[in-house]
C-alpha cells in the first residue's frame, strides 16, 4: 500500500515535468525570456556539430565532455527537447534511488516518502531538468555509486566513479571517503557488507573514537584488495575515457572540458564571495601566496569533515557538496543541486525540527540568495553600480551556507553507514540470546 | 566583412574607412552610364540607445531618399541594405542571439566579425563589427524610404574606474546600398555607400553607454574581508565538528 504511495508520488512528479517541458517550448516561442537555460542551446549545438562529424568544441561556451553532446545527438534527429527529456527522467531516476536506498536501509515509510518530496517537489530540482541542464545525470550517478557500494559492488562502483569525475570534475572531492569506506571491516573478504539500519534511538555509541579508529585504520591497510580495485579501477576509466576523447578532440577538448574547470577564475558576478577580489584583480598575475590562501581554506574543510564523518557516508558527501559548493571561486545556481539529491539522505537521521530550526535554516538560505538576486538585478538590468553591495550580499551569502551547514552538523544523529565485523557479530549474539 | 578580416586581424577604424572606399570603388557600377549622379543620401539618421543595465538594444533609424532619374530605375532592379556596426571593445553582439533573430526574420543576414569571445571583460577583448542584412523589401529601396533597425548588445566588464562607470560610446554605422542590374545577363551588383552629407542628423539621445566598473579602490578591502571571511567560516566548521565529535564521546562516557 505504502510502496503505491511513492509510485503515485513519481508518476504525479513524472507528469508535473512533462507538462513543465511542453511549457517550456510554449514560454521559449511566445515570450522574449527564454524558459529553456541557455547551455541547454550550447549542448545542443554542440551534438550536432557532432552529428556532421565536427568537434563539439567548435561551439564556444560548451565546457562538458563529449559524451554529454553524445547524448544529446537525438536532439537533432528526434525532437530538439530529447536532452530536456533525458534529463528530467534522470532526475526522477534519482528520486527513485532516495527511495531505493531509505529502504534498504529500513527508514519509516512515511518518513522515507517525505525525503523523496524534498527533491521530487524542490523547484529548483524540477525547473533545472526541465530547464535543459545536464545536473540531474550527474546525481543519479552519484547515488548509483552510493547503491553499488551497499550491494558491495566494487567493481561497478569504481566504473561509475570513473566516469562520473571524467563527466564533471567536482566528485573527486568524494574519493577519499569512499576509499575509507571500503575498510576491511565493513568489506569483509568476499561477502557483502551490512547496512545499518534506521533507528530511531538517540546517536550510536563511538568507538574508540570513530575518526583515531579510521586514520589508524587507512595507515595499516591502505592496500586492501578493496581499496585498491576501486583506486585502479576508476583510474582506467577515467583515464580510458579522457583519453579517448582527447584522442578525437584534441587539445581543445583537454582545455575546454577539463583545465577551464580547474582554473577557472570568472570576474563576472556569481554568488562567490571571491567575485569582486577577482574582478579587481583580474589581468594581474596571481602571486603564489594568493593562490594558497584561496585554496587553504577549501583544502581545510574538505579534510576536516572527511576526517570526523567519513563512516557516515551520506553525510559525509552532502557536508563535503555543501562545503565544496560555499569555498568555490564560482558559484552558479545549477550547483546546488549537487548537495539537494543528497539531502533525502541525511534528513531521516536529523534531529532538527521543521519547527523552527528547519525553517530557519530554509527561509535564511533562500532569504540571502533573494538578497543577493536583488544586487545582482540591480547591477546588470538597471546599469546601477553596486558591485560593492553585490559582494556583501555574497559574503551574507556564504554565511547562510556556512549557518546551514553548521546547523545539519550539530542536530545530525551519527549513522555509520555500514555495520563493522565486530558491531554484526555482537548483534547476532545479541539475537540469538 | 569577412574579406576584411580575411586580411586584417583587427578592427582600426581608418583601416577600415579605407578598406570600405575601395570595395565601393571597385564596385562602382559598370551597368550605370559613366556620368551618373547615383548618390544616395541619408536625410534623417536617428540614433537611440533603447533599455537599462547590461543588456541594451541600439536602434538606428534613417531615412534616405536618392536622386535618381527615371532611367536609373530601369537599370537597377533591386538593392540590398547592408549596415556594418564598428562596435568599441566596451560591448559585444552574441552571434547565438542574432541568429535567432535571423529565424524569425527580423534580418535576412546577420554576422558577427572580430572578437566573439562572449565573456573576458573588455580589457581583454578585441572590437569586434557586425554585418546586417536587414530584412527589406528590396524593390523599396529605390525610392525614398525610412526604415528603423535594432540591434542587442551587450556590455562586456570594463576596466576599474575611480568613478565606478565607464562610458563606451558607439558611433555611426556605415550603410551601403547592394543593387544588382535587371538585366540578368549583367550578373552584377554595385556598392553605394549611403553618404549623410547635409543630411539633417540627429541623434535623439546620447549613443553614450554608461557601464558599471569596479573602482580600484576598494582593491584592498574586498580583499582583506574576502579572505578573512573565508579562513573565519573554515574554523567555524572545523569548531563545530570538534565539537560534535566531542559531545558524542560525553555523551557516550554517560551512557557507560
Amino acid at each position: 500500500m505504502r510502496s503505491l504511495e511513492f509510485t503515485s508520488l513519481l508518476l504525479f512528479s513524472a507528469i508535473f515535468r512533462v507538462i513543465l517541458i511542453i511549457y517550456g517550448e510554449w514560454q521559449d516561442a511566445h515570450m522574449e525570456v527564454n524558459y529553456t537555460d541557455v547551455d541547454y542551446l550550447v549542448f545542443s549545438d554542440a551534438a550536432s556539430l557532432m552529428a556532421s562529424g565536427d568537434s563539439p568544441y567548435k561551439r564556444t561556451t560548451y565546457r562538458y565532455s563529449p559524451l554529454l553532446a553524445f547524448l544529446l545527438i537525438p536532439n537533432s534527429l528526434i525532437h530538439r527537447s530529447w536532452g530536456k527529456f533525458i534529463f528530467s527522467a534522470s532526475d526522477l531516476l534519482v528520486g527513485y534511488f532516495i527511495h531505493f536506498i531509505l529502504q534498504q536501509r529500513k527508514v519509516p515509510k512515511k518518513l522515507s516518502n517525505y525525503c523523496v518530496m524534498t527533491w521530487l517537489f524542490n523547484p529548483f530540482t524540477f525547473t533545472i531538468g526541465t530547464r535543459g541542464n545536464c545536473e540531474p545525470v550527474v546525481c543519479a550517478m552519484i547515488l548509483w555509486i552510493i547503491i553499488c557500494l551497499m550491494k558491495g559492488n566494487v567493481l561497478q562502483s569504481a566504473f561509475w566513479y570513473g566516469l562520473i569525475v571524467h563527466f564533471r570534475i567536482y566528485p573527486i572531492i568524494y574519493a577519499i571517503p569512499m576509499v575509507l569506506i571500503l575498510d576491511p571491516d565493513f568489506f569483509p573478504s568476499d561477502q557483502k557488507p551490512i547496512l545499518k539500519n534506521w533507528t530511531a534511538a538517540q546517536a550510536e555509541r563511538l568507538h574508540d573514537g570513530n575518526y583515531l579508529y579510521t586514520l589508524h585504520n587507512l595507515f595499516k591497510c591502505i592496500f586492501t584488495r578493496n581499496r585498491l580495485i576501486f583506486g585502479l579501477v576508476s583510474a582506467v576509466v577515467f583515464f580510458l575515457f579522457t583519453g579517448l576523447s582527447y584522442y578525437l578532440y584534441g587539445w581543445e577538448f583537454l582545455h575546454e572540458a577539463l583545465l577551464y574547470h580547474l582554473t577557472r577564475t570568472d570576474p563576472r558576478h556569481n554568488f562567490s564571495i571571491y567575485f569582486y577580489h577577482i574582478y579587481l584583480h583580474y589581468g594581474y598575475d596571481i602571486s603564489v601566496m594568493e593562490k594558497l590562501i584561496s585554496f587553504l581554506p577549501q583544502f581545510m574543510v574538505q579534510l576536516v569533515l572527511i576526517f570526523y564523518f567519513a563512516k557516515d557516508l551520506p553525510f559525509c558527501l552532502f557536508a563535503q557538496t555543501v562545503a565544496f559548493v560555499a569555498f568555490n571561486k564560482v558559484i552558479t545556481a545549477q550547483y546546488f543541486v549537487w548537495f539537494f539529491c543528497l539531502l533525502p539522505l541525511i534528513l531521516p537521521w536529523s534531529k532538527m525540527k521543521l519547527k523552527w530550526n528547519g525553517m530557519l535554516c530554509i527561509l535564511s538560505w533562500i532569504g540571502a540568495q533573494i538578497h543577493w538576486l536583488m544586487w545582482g538585478y540591480l547591477l546588470e538590468f538597471k546599469g546601477k553600480n553596486v558591485f560593492f553591495e553585490l559582494w556583501v550580499a555574497s559574503l551574507v551569502f556564504h554565511a547562510a551556507n556556512v549557518n546551514v551547514l553548521t546547523m545539519v552538523i550539530r542536530h545530525h544523529r551519527f549513522s555509520s553507514f555500514f555495520l563493522g565485523l565486530k558491531d554484526a557479530k555482537s548483534k547476532n549474539v545479541a539475537k540469538h540470546e | 566583412m569577412q574579406s576584411y578580416f580575411d586580411r586584417h586581424t583587427e578592427l582600426h577604424d581608418s583601416v577600415f574607412d579605407n578598406f570600405i572606399s575601395q570595395e565601393v570603388n571597385v564596385g562602382s557600377c559598370q551597368m550605370l552610364p559613366e556620368n551618373h549622379d547615383f548618390v544616395p543620401r541619408l536625410s534623417v539618421l536617428k540614433r537611440n540607445l533603447i533599455g537599462e543595465g547590461s543588456h541594451r538594444h541600439v536602434s538606428t533609424m534613417i531615412k534616405f531618399q536618392s536622386q535618381q532619374s527615371e532611367s536609373l530605375s530601369q537599370i537597377l532592379s533591386s538593392c540590398d541594405l547592408i549596415v556594418i556596426e564598428r562596435l568599441p571593445t566596451g560591448v559585444f553582439a552574441d552571434p547565438f542571439e542574432l541568429q535567432r533573430l535571423v529565424q524569425r526574420r527580423v534580418f535576412n543576414e546577420v554576422d558577427v566579425f572580430g572578437d566573439t569571445n562572449l565573456e573576458l571583460p573588455s580589457f581583454l577583448s578585441n572590437r569586434s563589427a557586425v554585418e546586417i542584412h536587414p530584412a527589406v523589401d528590396p524593390n523599396k529601396l529605390l525610392e525614398p524610404t525610412d526604415m528603423k533597425i535594432e540591434l542587442p548588445l551587450h556590455a562586456r566588464y570594463q576596466p576599474l574606474n575611480e568613478s565606478g562607470y565607464s562610458m563606451v560610446e558607439l558611433g555611426t554605422p556605415d550603410m551601403l546600398l547592394r543593387c544588382s542590374a535587371k538585366e540578368k545577363s549583367k550578373n552584377q551588383s554595385c556598392f553605394f555607400k549611403l553618404t549623410n552629407n547635409n543630411a539633417d542628423v540627429t541623434y535623439e539621445s546620447d549613443v553614450l553607454w554608461r557601464i558599471p566598473s569596479g573602482k580600484k579602490a576598494h582593491s584592498d578591502l574586498v580583499f582583506a574581508i574576502t579572505f578573512s571571511a573565508a579562513l573565519l567560516s573554515t574554523l567555524v566548521i572545523v569548531l563545530s565538528s570538534l565539537e560534535y565529535s566531542k559531545s558524542r564521546a560525553s555523551k557516550d562516557s554517560k551512557q557507560s
